[in-house]
Parts: C-alpha cells; sequence; structure tokens
C-alpha cells in the first residue's frame, strides 16, 4: 500500500505538473527553433509574443465570459483562443514587414537580428503592459478538475490524494494535437516541405524557385500560433502575468538548445526534459521517501534537492552537461 | 577612435539636457538640482556597465546577456565587505557553510579531473555520477546545518553572516572608507563568475556564451534571493555605510550650514546636493579611469590583438593566437567592470534589494546604451550610457505630458484621459525599444561610430 | 569586415544565438522590366557583361557567353578568370553595369534570380547544391516547386538518368557520396524543367571514374534538346563534349570557338592545356 501511496505521491506532485509544464516549455521551444531554422536568430521577444497572443486571447475571453457566453466544461478562453492567435499573427506579420524584412534584405547577420529582436522585445513588452498591466490575470473557468483529490480518496481508499486539474489534461492534449498537426505539416505538405528546404539551403530554395517572403511569413504564422498556444495553456495552468512570460525565456531557449536547436523534435525532448529536471530537482521527495521507507528511518527535512527558485539553475545545469557531452543537443540541431 | 566634432557636439547637447533638468521647471524640467545629479550619478554608473559590455562586443564579438548577473555580484560584494560582520554568526556555522562550500567545489574539481584522467566508458560515467551525489550529500549535510544556526539568530534583523567591516558593530557606518574598498571586490567577484562562465561556454566546441550568461545571471540573482546566510534574501540588506557624509550630519554642522546660506541655500538642500556632487566627483573618477585604461588597451599590441581576432579570426588563429584565450580573458575584463559597477550602485542606494535585479533594466537596457553609442567606441559607449539613462527617467514626465497636451480639454474623470495617464506610466520600455529599432536601422554603427 | 554596416557580426559565433547553417548569399534585387529582344540571336547569352559584385570593383569585362538547344557550351580558364562569375552574371547574382542577358527573345537583365527561374533557368551552384537534411526524392521534389503539373513523369526521368537516386530516394541527401550528391543537384535542376541548364563545376571534388559517368549524363541530357551551359576546371574533358567554348581570361574572352577548334589551337594547348 505504501508503494502505490508513494507512486500516486510522485504522479500527483510530478508525473502531471511534468507533463503539463513539459508541453507548455515544448509549444515555446518549438517556436524559438523555427525562427531559428528559418531566420536564422534567437527570437528574444518570444517570451512577449507569448504573452501578447495570451493578452488578445484573455480580452476575448473576458468579453464572452461578460456576454455570457461559455465552452461548457472547457475554459471559455479556448474559444477566444483563435481571435488571440489571430492577434499574435497580425503582430507577427506587422512586425516582419517593418523590422525583420529590411535587414533580411540587407543580408543582414544574425547576430544584428537578435539584437533587433531585444528592441521588438521592449516594444511588445510595452504593448502589453500598456494593454493589461503588469498584474496577475486569472483568466480560467469551466470545471476545475478531472479528477479531485476528494474524489480520488472516495474512489481508491488510499491515503495519498492525486488531483488532475483539467488545465493540466488540457495542456497535453492541446499539445499533442498541435504537435502532430505541425509535424504532418512540415513532413507532408509542399509548403512544409519548402519550409525545410529553406531552413537547409536558402540559396538553393530561391533557385528552385521557392519564395523566400512566403517561408518566411508561414513561419511567423505557425510561430505566433505556438507562441499564443503555448502562452494560453502556461496561463491557464498557473495564472498570466507579463513579467513571469519574459522569465520563460529562459527555459524555453534552454529547452530548445538541449533537444537541438533548429530541429522540432529535439524542441519537443528539451521541453521534456528541462521541465522534468525542474520539478525533480526542486520537488520536495519527504512525502514519498516516507512512504517507502520504514518509520524509523523517515527523513527529518524536506528531502528537496534544491529550492524552487533555483528552477533556473537546473534548467541551465542540464544545458551545460548535455553541451559539454554532445554539442548539437540531444537530436542533431544546426548549431554545429 | 578620434574624437571630434560629432562627438563633442553630442557630449554638449547631454551636458545641456541636464543643465536644464537643473536650472528650469519648462516643458518636462524639474528645475532641481537634485534631480539632476540624481540622475547624473546613476548614468555615471549606467556609464561603466556600458564600457564593460562594450568591451566584450564592441572589441571580441562576445554577446554577454547576463550583465545583470555581475553587477548584483557586484552588490554582494558591497554587503560582504562592508557591513559589520553579524554578532554571532560566523561562531554559530561560518566554519561549517565555509567548509561546506569548500566540499561542494572539491566535488566538482574531482569530477572534472576523474573526466579528464579515466578512460572514456561507462565506467567513468558512472565513477562520475557516484562523485556528485556523494559530495552532493556531503556538501548538503555539511551546509544545511550551519545555514540554519545561522539564519537563526536575530533573522528580523540579521541571519546572516554579515561582512568584513570589523570594529564595534555600532560605529560601523563611520567606516564608510571600507565601502570603497568593496568596489574593486565586486570586480573580482564577477571576475570569478566570469572565469567560471567563459570557461564552460567558450571552451565548448563552439560558443554558447548568451545563453550561459543569460542562466548564470538568472542564478545569481536566484542566490541573492535565496541565501538568506549571505544576504538576507529578500530581506534586504539596509544601511550599508556610505563613504560620503550623512545628510544629517551636515545639517547639524554649523560651518555647513553657513557656508550654504553663503551660496543662499536652505541647509536641506545643500546638504543633499553637496552629498550627491561627493559620489558624482567618485564615480566619474572611477569612470575616467575605467575609459582611461580602456583606451590605452586598445591601442597597445593587445588592443590590436584583439581587433585582429575580431576582424578576422581564422587569420588570427592561423597566426598562432590562442582565440578562446583571449576571448576569455576580455569576457572577464568586461563583466568585472560590470562588477565594479554593480558595487558603486549598491553604494549609492545604501542598500541590497535582490528583487529589483531585472534583466530588462540590468542586461537588455546596458545594451540599447552600447549599441546606441556606438559599438566598438568607448566613448560611443558612455555617450550612450548618459543619453539612454536619462531617457529612461525622463520618458515618464515626457509621457505625462503628452497625455495631458492630448487630453487637454478633457475632464480629470475622463475615461480617455485617465488611459492615458496609466499608459504614460508603460512609455518607457516602449520608448527603449523604438529607440534601439531606429538606431539599428537608421545609424547601425551608432552615434559615435567606430572609425 | 564588409562595408555593409548589418553585416558586421564582431567575429561573433555565438551558437546560442545565431544560426549560420544555409544561410543565403544571393544578394535580393527587385526584379525590373523584362523586354522584348528579337529573337534572332542564341537562344540564351550573356553579351558584353560588364560588372563585379554588389559595389565592388569590375570582374567582368565585356564577357560574352551563349548557348543554343542542343549545345553544351563550355567556360573553361585559369583559377581566378571569371568562369562563375560569369555563370552567376547570367543568373543575375552580380551587378551587371553595362551589357545585357537575353532569353529566348527577351531582354532579362533586370530580372531577379528567382525570377529568372521562373523563366525556366536551371542553376546547379558548385558548392551547397543539395538540401542535406532532406531525401533525395523531396530534394527532388523541391526542384519541382514551381510547377504546378504532374511532376511524376519527369521524376522517373530523372531516375532513369541517375537510377543510383531511385535506389537511395529515401536517404537524406546530405548521407551520400560526393558524385550521388551531384547527381542529386542536376536531378533537382532538371525537375523544373528547364529550358536552359547552368551548371558550375560539375565535377569538382568528384573521382575521376565519377567524372566520366557524370559527363556521359550530362550529354544524355543535352540529347533531350536542353542547352547546357557549364564551366569546368577539367579544361580538356570538358572541350571534348563542347559544341561552343569559351576561354576566359581576367573577366575576358581570350578565346572562343567550338570544343575541337579550341582543342587544336596551338595557343589554348599551351596555356591552357599543359601542350
Amino acid at each position: 500500500m505504501d508503494i502505490i501511496n508513494a507512486l500516486v505521491a510522485i504522479a500527483n506532485y510530478v508525473l502531471i505538473p511534468g507533463m503539463a509544464y513539459g508541453s507548455q516549455l515544448a509549444l515555446g521551444a518549438l517556436g524559438v527553433t523555427l525562427v531559428y531554422g528559418i531566420l536564422r536568430f534567437s527570437n528574444f521577444a518570444h517570451g512577449d509574443m507569448m504573452a501578447f497572443g495570451t493578452t488578445i486571447t484573455i480580452l476575448f475571453t473576458w468579453w464572452f465570459q461578460s456576454m455570457g457566453l461559455h465552452f461548457g466544461v472547457l475554459p471559455t478562453a479556448l474559444l477566444a483562443l483563435p481571435f488571440g492567435i489571430g492577434g499574435a499573427i497580425l503582430l507577427a506579420l506587422g512586425t516582419d514587414r517593418t523590422v525583420y524584412r529590411f535587414y533580411r534584405r540587407k543580408k543582414a547577420d544574425p547576430v544584428i537580428l537578435v539584437i533587433v529582436s531585444m528592441g521588438v522585445m521592449f516594444i511588445m513588452n510595452g504593448i502589453v503592459r500598456f494593454i493589461i498591466g503588469v498584474n496577475d490575470q486569472n483568466f480560467a473557468d469551466g470545471s476545475r478538475f478531472i479528477i479531485s483529490a476528494r474524489e480520488w480518496k472516495e474512489w481508491t481508499g488510499l491515503a495519498e490524494p492525486l488531483a488532475l486539474k483539467s488545465t493540466q489534461a488540457l495542456t497535453v492534449v492541446v499539445a499533442i494535437l498541435v504537435v502532430a498537426a505541425l509535424f504532418w505539416f512540415l513532413n507532408r505538405t509542399r509548403t512544409g516541405k519548402s519550409m525545410r528546404a529553406f531552413s537547409d539551403n536558402e540559396d538553393l530554395a530561391l533557385l528552385s524557385g521557392i519564395n523566400p517572403e512566403r517561408v518566411v511569413a508561414v513561419t511567423w504564422i505557425i510561430v505566433a500560433a505556438l507562441a499564443t498556444v503555448a502562452g494560453v495553456l502556461y496561463g491557464l495552468d498557473k495564472s498570466f502575468k507579463a513579467f513571469t512570460y519574459f522569465q520563460l525565456l529562459l527555459p524555453i531557449f534552454a529547452s530548445a538548445i538541449v533537444g537541438g536547436l533548429g530541429n522540432p523534435l529535439g524542441a519537443i525532448a528539451g521541453g521534456f526534459v528541462i521541465a522534468f529536471s525542474e520539478v525533480t530537482v526542486t520537488y520536495a521527495w519527504k512525502k514519498v521517501v516516507t512512504y517507502l521507507l520504514p518509520e524509523s528511518m523517515a527523513p527529518d527535512g524536506l528531502v528537496q534537492l534544491l529550492s524552487t527558485d533555483y528552477k533556473f539553475a537546473v534548467s541551465f545545469g542540464i544545458l551545460i552537461i548535455v553541451l559539454l557531452f554532445k554539442p548539437t543537443g540531444l537530436f542533431k540541431g544546426q548549431s554545429v | 577612435m578620434t574624437f571630434n566634432m560629432r562627438a563633442t557636439l553630442l557630449f554638449a547637447f547631454v551636458a545641456v539636457l541636464f543643465v536644464l533638468e537643473g536650472t528650469t521647471t519648462v516643458w518636462i524640467f524639474s528645475g532641481s538640482w537634485n534631480t539632476s545629479l540624481g540622475i547624473l550619478n546613476m548614468a555615471l554608473i549606467s556609464a561603466i556597465m556600458a564600457l564593460g559590455v562594450n568591451l566584450q562586443w564592441g572589441f571580441a564579438g562576445l554577446f554577454n546577456v547576463g550583465i545583470m548577473g555581475f553587477v548584483a555580484l557586484g552588490g554582494l560584494a558591497t554587503v560582504l565587505v562592508s557591513m559589520p560582520p553579524s554578532p554571532g554568526g560566523f561562531a554559530a556555522g561560518g566554519l561549517g557553510i565555509i567548509s561546506g562550500l569548500l566540499m561542494g567545489a572539491a566535488t566538482l574539481f574531482v569530477a572534472i579531473y576523474a573526466y579528464g584522467h579515466m578512460p572514456k566508458g561507462r565506467t567513468r560515467t558512472l565513477a562520475m555520477l557516484a562523485i556528485l551525489i556523494v559530495g552532493f550529500f556531503v556538501y548538503r549535510a555539511i551546509f544545511d546545518p550551519a545555514v540554519a544556526a545561522v539564519e537563526a539568530i536575530t533573522p528580523a534583523s540579521t541571519g546572516n553572516l554579515g561582512g568584513l567591516n570589523f570594529g564595534d558593530p555600532a560605529t560601523y557606518k563611520e567606516r564608510g572608507w571600507v565601502t570603497l574598498l568593496s568596489w574593486p571586490v565586486g570586480g573580482i567577484l564577477a571576475a570569478g563568475a566570469a572565469w567560471i562562465v567563459g570557461k564552460a561556454a567558450l571552451g565548448l566546441r563552439s560558443d554558447y556564451l548568451a545563453i550561459a550568461t543569460m542562466g548564470v545571471a538568472e542564478i545569481c540573482v536566484a542566490i541573492l534571493k535565496n541565501e538568506d546566510w549571505l544576504s538576507r534574501g529578500v530581506k534586504n540588506i539596509i544601511g550599508i555605510p556610505r563613504p560620503v557624509p550623512y545628510e544629517v550630519d551636515l545639517q547639524n554642522t554649523p560651518s555647513f550650514v553657513e557656508r550654504a546660506a553663503s551660496f543662499g541655500l536652505d541647509p536641506t538642500t545643500a546638504s543633499t546636493i553637496y552629498v550627491k556632487l561627493l559620489y558624482g566627483v567618485l564615480f566619474a573618477a572611477v569612470l575616467l579611469f575605467i575609459l582611461w585604461l580602456a583606451e590605452r588597451a586598445l591601442k597597445s599590441p593587445w588592443g590590436r590583438m584583439m581587433r585582429a581576432i575580431r576582424d578576422n579570426e581564422v587569420a588570427a588563429e592561423a597566426m598562432g593566437k590562442d582565440v578562446t584565450r583571449r576571448h576569455l580573458q576580455i569576457f572577464i575584463l568586461g563583466s568585472a567592470v560590470c562588477g565594479i559597477a554593480g558595487a558603486m550602485m549598491t553604494t549609492i542606494d545604501s542598500q541590497l534589494t535582490p528583487g529589483t535585479y531585472q534583466p530588462l533594466r540590468f542586461t537588455f537596457l546596458i545594451w540599447v546604451m552600447v549599441i546606441l553609442g556606438g559599438s566598438g567606441n568607448n566613448f560611443g559607449s558612455v555617450l550612450g550610457a548618459f543619453l539612454v539613462w536619462w531617457l529612461w527617467v525622463q520618458v515618464e514626465p515626457m509621457g505625462l505630458w503628452l497625455s495631458d497636451t492630448l487630453t487637454a480639454g478633457l475632464a480629470d474623470d475622463n475615461w480617455f484621459r485617465i488611459r492615458m495617464q496609466d499608459a504614460a506610466a508603460h512609455m518607457r520600455l516602449f520608448t527603449m525599444g523604438l529607440l534601439l529599432l531606429v538606431v539599428l536601422r537608421f545609424s547601425p554603427r551608432g552615434l559615435i561610430p567606430e572609425k | 569586415m564588409t562595408d555593409n554596416p548589418y553585416q558586421q557580426n564582431r567575429g561573433n559565433k555565438d551558437a546560442s544565438i545565431t544560426n549560420p547553417h544555409g544561410r543565403g548569399e544571393i544578394p535580393f534585387v527587385e526584379s525590373g522590366k523584362v523586354v522584348p529582344a528579337g529573337t534572332d540571336g542564341p537562344f540564351l547569352i550573356g553579351d558584353a557583361m560588364t560588372g563585379g559584385y554588389g559595389r565592388g570593383p569590375d570582374i567582368l569585362h565585356s564577357c560574352t557567353i551563349a548557348v543554343n538547344p542542343g549545345e553544351i557550351a563550355v567556360i573553361v580558364g585559369p583559377n581566378g578568370a571569371g568562369k562563375s562569375t560569369a555563370m552567376k552574371a547570367i543568373f543575375g547574382m552580380l551587378n551587371v553595369r553595362s551589357g545585357s542577358v537575353r532569353l529566348a527573345g527577351e531582354d532579362i537583365t533586370a530580372l531577379s534570380p528567382q525570377d529568372r527561374v521562373v523563366k525556366g533557368m536551371g542553376f546547379v551552384p558548385q558548392v551547397r547544391n543539395i538540401f542535406p537534411s532532406m531525401t533525395v526524392e523531396e530534394n527532388l521534389e523541391m526542384g519541382a516547386f514551381i510547377r504546378r503539373d504532374e511532376i511524376k513523369s519527369t521524376m522517373e526521368q530523372v531516375y532513369h538518368l541517375f537510377p543510383i537516386l531511385k535506389d537511395k530516394r529515401n536517404q537524406a541527401a546530405g548521407e551520400l557520396s560526393g558524385g550521388q550528391r551531384q547527381q542529386v543537384a542536376v536531378g533537382r535542376a532538371l525537375m523544373t524543367k528547364p529550358k536552359v541548364l547552368m551548371l558550375d563545376e560539375p565535377t569538382a571534388g568528384v573521382s575521376p571514374i565519377v567524372m566520366d559517368e557524370l559527363f556521359d549524363r550530362i550529354i544524355e541530357v543535352s540529347r533531350t534538346g536542353i542547352p547546357i551551359l557549364m564551366v569546368e576546371q577539367n579544361a580538356r574533358q570538358a572541350l571534348e563534349i563542347a559544341d561552343r567554348g569559351y576561354v576566359l581570361v581576367q573577366g575576358r574572352n581570350a578565346h572562343t570557338g567550338t570544343g575541337k577548334e579550341l582543342l587544336a589551337d596551338p595557343e589554348v594547348r599551351r596555356s591552357f592545356l599543359g601542350g
């Protein structure tokens, strides 16, 4: 019984949150990795694009809620999501048109684009603060739990509770759907293949009649959609705060690099590696250990490897270890 | 690097901005020398940070997005040097903490040694894992109780080890000169961190400096926020001794009050301006010294070599230059400069508040300064720092002025008026981004280009 | 260091923020107008081209290259003679300051490279001429990107021409041997159904046996009526199969004639073919 309780505790505090967080990071990292692969720079404004898409989604959610429009047991935010994605796409394409395209035509070095993206980051950050402010915004509704701790205890009679928030399940399901669609697009459609070709060899893509502007536009559309989905899922799961999204940049970059920059499969793997390491290392294992060890050996402390404030240190540690042993990331990336 | 007409005019323009701030109340200006000098002092510190980043980016193409971390380490140095040791703190767990940290360092060292000296294979991996895991638990076993003991001592006021300002704890504020010592120490701390980061990120097959610095900066701030025994974490450290006199003391000095009166100033204003001026002189001295050093270094054979590496790494490597080593060198130097600036900043604040270290303000804003001023030009960086910092402070009044002008005919409770005033508060980041983009597009070499 | 301030990267090679992999170098140009030019001249001609890269010095000086359907035209010459540059000028990757490029009775001098592709020009660069992470079949598909009709039959033709590619169709092109990659590269260009095929040193870095094989295939392609213009380092072998030969020296036409004439010309023999 104690072993089952221990497993339930692991599932409740490590597995489920890790899966949800991993999905969010994976979606974020996919966006970063696509921009890296096709536009050839790391986009510092990615976190703020997530925040922008989420902001628009929140505004629509509030509007729908005020009209009494709901989505049954699912959060209203899902209804608003397409509008958020639309807003983010407009922003991304507008930014590309007014900012990035100029540098592309000048054949600017990627590092200049990185600095440009810093400027875009400032502006997007300002816009988000302007629209929605800096405070915590909660926009989740619908049914809160698929399995609540109380129901679980009644069903199973176990001492250890297990709760599955609907947002967590939703996160994983949506992430799987989005990733499947993306992979189908990249590997099976003409446009998707042309994006891969462009990433592989820009000049030859041009010589094959592939229109670079179109590839870039499609990339921004996908990236904006991914960013919004990731941002909304994160916001539903935790809560929305502009600054938090900016801070997600580090774990997202770390995920993309750990997986191998420019490699979509790697981005997903990297997201989960980072998420699970963060959750595992910062989880207080006292409960689990108490279940597994005889009573006399029960630990006094929290059995926490690192305090939660050090979750960045975990991302970073994993990153360094992977880079030391496999400089191109877990999956072969383009950063050689 | 000619100090030409254009540069002179630009610096004169900046000077006018500060004079206007001090003398007139038209438009956005406050007409207060206090405010003007306050902005100036922070601009001086920012200029030093910009110099450090310019060393790395301008002269070696190293992309440091972890400036915040080095600045925070400088701040930590101020605490560690200038605060008095907490009574009973060291006795309670000082040795435990130090030996714990040494144990941690030893573990890493042994693991790295094993990696370097054992044959490749599963045995090596297992051995390293074993060393790391055992080492980690031993470290925690020594470290944790010591920390708990230290943090248990008067947690409301200290709860940390304190600093090295020995002597009578009651009068530690009188030994403000100790704080000056913390500035070079801040540089050394930052240099140490930079050495570790550089070793890890520059030694790899391709360099990963950007992500590495970004990570380390977050870790540095996390340590400041979290390690109460060190810097009281988010409970902040206040009352850091000052290398300049306190305003209250000046106001109680008859001779000072007399002098102030002879200038037609009331004692309060006079004392604050006097203190700010003193700080300004100190900071300007440091800035000029570092600027002089940087200019000297870059005109030396070493500087020529750095530029040769930057402009053609392959050729430099073929000539037998150890590029990685040179890069590591300049990265450490630049970070040390940022550390010094960080210590100075904590000094003028008289407090260490880890919660205020944010990347937008301490990393990316410095980048705006360097790019705006002109990457690769030290004077450009200084100019960029002055302009950008001035704007950073003044954007809000400008925004308010703008919103007032736009909504002039509207009632005070008009929603549009309220919205606009709200927006003014968020204009800062937007303006900085716009500034960076405009400069990058129309004057990509910056206001004072390198050549 | 370049003059272009947007390309100044200060030697930065930070892999965590910049991706040098597959970066393009073809400069961006806005397409200008196409002017009718009469149909009496050769099918494709770069006529008296003078120009260089960007604002740099002139590399070509009144250089003329032409090719007709069913012909193989070969550009040879010493290192640095501007052979590849001449080819690039015809393809619009160079700033042609005077002279013109005409294709099938149209003056296309002002067209951008991508619009020349649409006009039916196929180009195989000397290096980086495949999509390494994509399969052989995907490489061919990408070659046919501008086509909206059925591409299966063209692909069969390419597989017929290069049987080895059919066996390796699902393998990543980057994993193939040098000779096989060149076949992928030529195959990709053929997939466009080009009206003219331009090859920049197709045999660079392959073994002599593979080189002979490649030349055979190129002759086979030429027999289908597609005009072929190629730059070659191996002057003797190339001139043997050439209907037209151009010997360039310092960006100028030094000798012009059929392949046989040039091979027989004592001066050409002495200076370029080693006696």
